[in-house]
């Protein structure tokens, strides 16, 4: 029965009081964040296992993206960001790749749409405009 | 605080082995990808140390608290973290108490046994006059 439990959830894992990541780097991380009050140890324990869940669940989600026994590549991380709701916050992070082309292609677009935004006055006129041209 | 960026960062060989066991034995990660998935932990305990805090300071509360992390966590669609956690924090709860009760039960052998304790240390004392 417990075999069956594991089979359908890869998560489950015996609950445990020991951590991998180093407590002390996560409180460092932590605390770079503005206003951080006091962290107390239990605080301290249940981000570190929090953020080791989240290593695992990134890795997992991202591995069933790739056909089985191939290797697990920037590409899959990136496109598991770009459709996973709560993983928006990492869009920045780990954004998608694109050729160094197709960026070329991106810039003169923008050139081109924005040519005649030297002057600063109109530069709402003239975004409403290419947004129109857009559509 | 923190002085250098790399401060930030997450040990390599700690993500390395915990990526491995998420995935099945014998798959490859790319560096590229295993340095993704370590910055974004990174992101992601800030994310949520953040959004904990804030949610303590809409309570009136200075310090996060468990519980805040726990809700902030359904909050942000992580719910399916919460479970594991709480059994995690269980455990860890426990584990402080057991840790207290012997360490008091530690103060009150050392009292009854203060004769024993003083001799030693008298034979201690003498051993170090020898070594001298």
């Amino acid at each position: 029965m417990v075999d069956a439990g594991n089979l359908q959830q890869p998560l489950q894992r015996k609950p445990s009081a020991e951590t991998f990541l180093p407590l002390s780097r996560v409180r460092t991380i932590m605390k770079s964040s503005m206003d951080t009050g006091l962290i107390t140890n239990e605080v301290l324990f249940l981000m570190t296992k929090c953020t080791e869940l989240f290593v695992q669940h990134l890795a997992r989600e991202a591995y069933t993206a790739t056909g089985s026994g191939e290797t697990l590549k920037y590409e899959h991380l990136s496109q598991l960001v770009n459709k996973s709701k709560n993983l928006e916050f990492l869009l920045q992070i780990v954004p998608e790749k694109i050729r160094v082309h197709e960026f070329q292609e991106m810039l003169r677009l923008n050139r081109a749409n924005g040519s005649d935004d030297d002057d600063d006055d109109d530069e709402s006129d003239s975004e409403s405009e290419s947004d129109a041209d857009a559509e | 605080m923190v002085e250098r960026i790399e401060d930030l960062n997450l040990p390599n060989a700690v993500i390395a082995r915990l990526i491995k066991e998420a995935i099945p034995d014998g798959s490859n990660v790319s560096k590229e990808a295993r340095a993704a998935i370590a910055k974004a932990a990174s992101v992601f305990a800030i994310f949520v140390t953040s959004s904990s805090t804030a949610l303590a300071h809409k309570q009136n509360h200075r310090t996060i608290t468990a519980k805040d992390i726990l809700q902030t966590l359904n909050e942000l669609d992580f719910e399916s973290f919460v479970p594991s956690l709480t059994q995690d924090l269980e455990v860890y709860r426990k584990m402080v108490k057991d840790k207290k009760e012997s360490k008091a039960n530690n103060k009150k052998d050392v009292s009854t046994g203060d004769a024993v304790a003083s001799s030693t240390s008298a034979a201690a004392a003498t051993e170090n006059g020898d070594a001298e």
